[in-house]
């Protein structure tokens, strides 16, 4: 993903302007340079691999079909990741909601809450366990912006971007996530409530 | 608390916060909370780096690329719903827009027109009223019977002033032949006296058409004492001078 870094806005609209064209080797480099950020987004969000590689093509496809609503001017990251959330939403919706709640109904207080304040929770396979859980029980946008600050690794600002929202709202929503998560993870942790 | 566990903050803001945690224990047991808390969301991270592994990124980018032009080359059927332009998808409101308008307006015209139509009683009445109908049927029936009295009148003259050639009076043919013409005028003319109610008219021009009658029947020839009856008939009912108020009145009451 350094290569990302390493390509200009202008190459970027270059291969996009190709691939406009027809030329299949810049539109498959631009696939190459964002398909794990894509995939990262949609697994950290939907925690399943052949549904995030969908979700990945998918986003994909619409770019293809879509390239002349691509904003030139903009954050054509943004622009993808935007897609790519809202099909991960509305496929969450349709095949997840019903699914993990009755998982999250069981889930954390069955675990072993000793088990999470061992010496190295991080590595602990209950925690993971406890923390994917806790993570289900985050309402949509919180967990939308605590997985793409940890696990995408975006700043507020792109975060803002990508759901159209403020960068107030996105400090907001990440507070109350990490909020939420330590409350739910307390017996793991060892902690007050 | 939170900005600042995940490096939001930079600079004076970093170092406030910093500062203000070195002499706050309540936030500095926050800031501990915080810490493990995130730390414990990197206990997916080994889950998502080993899922990343396991996937082939250069035949998933062959295999979208490929994906996509396969698309590409399978015949769009766009351009032939173009053709159909007015039954394209961005067109389809304004259409339905459309025939809702049409619909609505013929309830509308459907619900206006029924109503004056049962106010006035039938279709004919959309054109005209009744009343202006009964004044043409009037108007009609007037200058129909001004006509057959004009007529009638010049009949009964030219019978008046005619004479008998050798001891048998000859009926002109000319006045014989409008005799009969007005005789059968007389039928046409009895349904709009009818019709208009005008009573008194129709009652001179019955005696006018008995009278011609009369004279219809003894065309052959008349001898002068038939003759002097007719005339005698005439000057008794004062034919001619009813005529002649009755063509006045009628002319007075023009519509």
């Amino acid at each position: 993903m350094d290569r990302i870094k390493e390509t200009t806005h202008d190459d970027l609209w270059i291969l996009l302007e190709k691939a406009k064209d027809g030329d299949r080797d810049a539109f498959k480099t631009v696939v190459r340079l964002y398909q794990q950020k894509v995939f990262q987004m949609a697994y950290s969000f939907l925690r399943n691999r052949e549904d995030a590689l969908d979700i990945v093509q998918e986003t994909f496809m619409r770019l293809y079909q879509k390239f002349d609503t691509v904003d030139t001017e903009g954050n054509f990251q943004v622009w993808l990741l935007q897609i790519a959330k809202n099909l991960s939403i509305d496929y969450y919706r349709k095949h997840y909601s019903r699914r993990r709640e009755m998982e999250v109904e069981k889930s954390v207080d069955e675990l072993d809450p000793a088990s999470g304040a061992a010496a190295s929770p991080g590595l602990n396979s209950d925690l993971r366990q406890a923390f994917s859980r806790c993570l289900d029980k985050l309402g949509e946008r919180q967990r939308l912006v605590f997985v793409m600050k940890h696990y995408n690794g975006l700043h507020y600002k792109e975060i803002a971007e990508i759901l159209d929202i403020s960068i107030g709202t996105v400090k907001s929503l990440h507070f109350k996530a990490v909020q939420n998560m330590k409350k739910l993870l307390s017996p793991q942790l060892g902690m007050q409530p | 608390m939170a900005a600042f566990q995940s490096g939001e903050l930079e600079g004076r803001e970093r170092e406030q916060v910093i500062r203000h945690i070195e002499q706050c224990a309540a936030c500095r047991a926050e800031l501990e909370l915080f810490q493990r808390t995130l730390q414990s969301a990197d206990a997916l991270k080994p889950e998502f780096d080993k899922v990343m592994a396991s996937i082939d990124w250069d035949e998933m980018s062959e295999k979208i690329v490929a994906s996509a032009w396969d698309k590409r080359k399978r015949p769009r059927t766009l351009p032939e719903r173009e053709k159909f332009w007015l039954f394209s998808p961005k067109l389809k409101p304004v259409v339905a827009g459309l025939l809702l308008g049409i619909l609505v307006g013929a309830v509308a015209a459907w619900f206006v027109f029924r109503g004056r139509t049962s106010e006035n009683g039938g279709v004919a009445s959309l054109f005209a009223s009744k009343e202006f109908l009964d004044r043409v049927d009037l108007e009609i029936a007037r200058r129909e019977t001004l006509d057959y009295l004009e007529k009638s009148q010049a009949v009964l003259l030219e019978f008046a002033q005619s004479s008998a050639a050798d001891g048998k009076f000859r009926l002109n043919e000319a006045v014989a032949a409008k005799a009969r013409e007005l005789l059968s005028k007389k039928k046409f003319l009895n349904l709009q006296l009818e019709k208009a109610q005008m009573a008194k008219a129709k009652d001179i021009c019955d005696q006018i058409e008995l009278l011609f009658y009369e004279l219809a029947a003894v065309s052959e020839g008349l001898t002068e004492a038939e003759r002097q009856e007719i005339q005698n008939l005439i000057e008794d009912r004062s034919l001619l001078l009813k005529i002649r108020l009755l063509k006045k009145e009628l002319q007075k009451s023009e519509v």
